[in-house]
């Protein structure tokens, strides 16, 4: 949307582009495997894992700690050792947000990207307790009338 | 389909690599274990089958608008690791059940 820009004239603060590789492809995108992970200041916490041969084909993900702060992901060892993660400290996660229209949003909290944070190397990871978690955990936004189709339209740029 | 009768304690090998035991039969549950190499994904269909579907559901296009959420409670506090990695100190058994 044109009017995010017009809007909002102090977020031109250039995107910060990362190129992600996933090896294993996400599920049901199995052979797609490099994409580009993008954070526009604007849309902070949300970032987009762009498929980077298309620049049409993106998901929308999050941190998910930011949303989710009780959650525990639990990590089976063969993707530990697969991204080769020697310590917590090394992993980044971001969880796959379904929009759905964009006002009731969900995270998918079963299976997780897990990013080795040195190496940007990342597997779509099924939680060892992915029974504890939904695949369309609610995503708590701020109210039904600011999240219609522009939100930068509706809302004056603060 | 290739279908083998097992008793409880039998296995099948595949490919010479991966293991698949019958470990006990209660009733209607069979508890299968299953001995794979670690870059080898082994997952209940059901589970892997959701994440797959939520992951169609959630391809969108770069320019879609966001939603907003609420100011973060917690500072996100850069770096922040996650509370998993339960397993990371575990056995290194890769007989899963």
């Amino acid at each position: 949307m044109n009017c995010v820009n017009q809007m909002a004239p102090e977020a031109t603060a250039a995107p910060e582009v990362s190129g992600v590789r996933l090896p294993m492809g996400l599920l049901g995108f199995e052979q797609i495997k490099e994409y580009l992970l993008i954070a526009n200041p604007d849309e902070d916490p949300f970032r987009w894992l762009r498929v980077k041969e298309d620049s049409r084909l993106a998901f929308v993900v999050i941190e998910p700690f930011l949303v989710v702060p009780e959650y525990q992901p639990d990590i089976p060892q063969a993707d530990v050792e697969f991204l080769g993660l020697t310590g917590p400290q090394d992993a980044l996660l971001y969880n796959i947000v379904t929009l759905r229209g964009v006002s009731q949003p969900t995270i998918n909290l079963k299976g997780p990207i897990v990013f080795n944070r040195h190496t940007l190397v990342g597997k779509q990871v099924i939680l060892a307790n992915a029974g504890e978690y939904s695949v369309q955990h609610p995503l708590q936004v701020m109210e039904a009338g600011t999240v219609t189709a522009s939100p930068a339209c509706i809302q004056p740029a603060a | 389909m290739l279908i083998l009768s097992r008793k409880s304690g039998e296995s099948i090998v595949i490919d010479g690599r991966i293991i698949v035991k019958i470990v006990r039969v209660e009733g209607e549950v069979v508890k299968v274990g299953i001995e794979a190499p670690a870059n080898l994904p082994v997952h209940r269909q059901e589970v892997y089958e959701e994440i797959q579907r939520s992951n169609q559901q959630a391809l969108t296009q770069p320019k879609a608008p966001l939603p907003r959420l609420p100011r973060v409670k917690l500072p996100p506090a850069p770096g922040k690791a996650p509370t998993g990695l339960r397993t990371l100190s575990g056995q290194n058994s890769s007989l899963r059940t």
